[in-house]
């Protein structure tokens, strides 16, 4: 019986380079995909880095099954190769929540799509951490909103991690504020409209909000002194 | 029958019910004396054949590797299929049984006459694979699978299989 080796269904083309993995488009049996590659790092001795790659690899496809199982929305995996290190997911079709808060910025807020938006980011970040699933790089380029449903689909989840510690929540909230401060300035009270619909989808929020104001007082980094 | 492209490789699928003699189809394929060689899903549990592509072409994969779990090519398909890393366990419940009636048979890189000598071998009325969706056993699905409610809300049940079937070796 003939198989091609290592054959992906279609032509690879690259879409985006990050420092830890590549980003492609491919095919996936008949259907359109995205596949992500993390590459082997030359500095690191070659036995720990395929333990790790392979380690964050199966890190990541767990955390997205898991963020599905919670009902939030993150692409369907639809294969994981732990010899090539690739992560082959479904194809989401949509702009970045970034583009769209961007767009917002220049040619005014459209309150409706706003306010549907944030209460979307509220909700799914609420049942992630409910869950015990820290996202840990929400980013408003890490969120799209699928073209025809408009809803949000969450994807990368290569920082996720599996806590249920206040502080873990926390810290993922501030990172996303500190995003949000520096990417939309413009549009002021997304992070208030983002917590309110948290605090709305989260039955720890409370916990959670008197942590939040503590990280905020010193970084995302705990200072460890004495 | 349909004849899908995975990774250059085709998988043609025909679907049966009434199947008379899965004991003796069971006993042939655990002797290994199935000839042509053959994988018997349970097809209740197929909804989709996207769900059995993915699997055949993690199979296709392995195969290329030539890091089988199983003994054969077929047999690592059903295994594939299935959500549990439990080799008898998923043969057991995606593979057929001594009383199963409808199954889908799969086989990679079949000629026209194999196709042939299997339909005459499991016997059965074949019907087309758009029936898969109205005879699927859901229930059974989502038990097999551990699919809750929740994540029925943001995705489809065969997208859920598929992930299942991805991430399983992951975890």
């Amino acid at each position: 019986m003939e198989t091609k080796k290592d054959a992906q269904d279609g032509s690879l083309i690259l879409l985006r380079q990050g420092a830890e993995a590549r980003v492609f488009e491919s095919t996936f049996v008949g259907r359109k995909s995205i596949v992500k590659e993390r590459f082997s790092k030359k500095y690191r001795h070659p036995t720990l880095d395929s333990k790790l790659t392979v380690k964050r690899l199966n890190a990541e496809a767990r955390c997205m099954t898991k963020a599905r199982r919670l009902g939030v929305q993150t692409p369907a995996l639809y294969f994981v190769d732990s010899v090539l290190y690739t992560l082959t997911i479904e194809y989401v079709e949509g702009p970045a929540v970034k583009d769209v808060l961007l767009e917002f910025g220049l040619h005014g807020v459209v309150e409706e799509k706003m306010d549907d938006i944030t209460s979307q980011i509220g909700n799914a970040i609420g049942k992630l951490h409910d869950g015990g699933l820290i996202h840990g790089d929400l980013t408003t380029s890490n969120m799209l909103i699928q073209s025809g449903t408009n809803k949000l689909v969450l994807i990368d989840f290569g920082l996720s991690f599996t806590s249920t510690l206040p502080e873990d929540k926390a810290v993922d909230l501030y990172v996303l504020e500190r995003a949000l401060l520096s990417m939309h300035s413009s549009c002021s009270n997304v992070m208030d409209k983002i917590l309110a619909a948290y605090r709305k989808s989260s039955k720890q929020w409370s916990s959670t909000m008197n942590k939040l104001a503590q990280v905020r007082q010193r970084g995302r980094k705990r200072t460890m002194v004495g | 029958m349909k004849v899908l492209d995975v990774n250059g490789s085709s998988l043609s699928l025909a679907l049966f019910t009434d199947v008379p003699h899965s004991k003796e189809l069971l006993k042939s394929m655990q002797a290994g004396t199935l000839e042509p060689e053959v994988a018997f899903l349970n097809a209740l549990l197929v909804l989709k054949c996207f769900p059995v592509l993915a699997a055949a072409h993690k199979t296709l994969v392995s195969k290329s590797r030539e890091s089988l779990t199983t003994r054969t090519l077929h047999s690592e398909l059903v295994y594939n299929y299935s959500a549990s890393k439990h080799i008898s366990e998923s043969l057991k419940r995606c593979g057929i049984s001594e009383n199963s009636t409808y199954v889908l048979v799969a086989r990679f890189n079949a000629s026209p006459d194999e196709m042939k000598a299997i339909e005459r071998l499991v016997g059965g009325n074949e019907i087309d694979l758009e029936e898969l969706e109205t005879r699927a056993d859901n229930a059974q699905i989502q038990k097999h699978y551990k699919i809750s409610g929740l994540e029925l809300e943001i995705s489809s049940l065969p997208d859920a299989i598929t992930c299942r079937i991805a991430a399983r070796d992951a975890l």
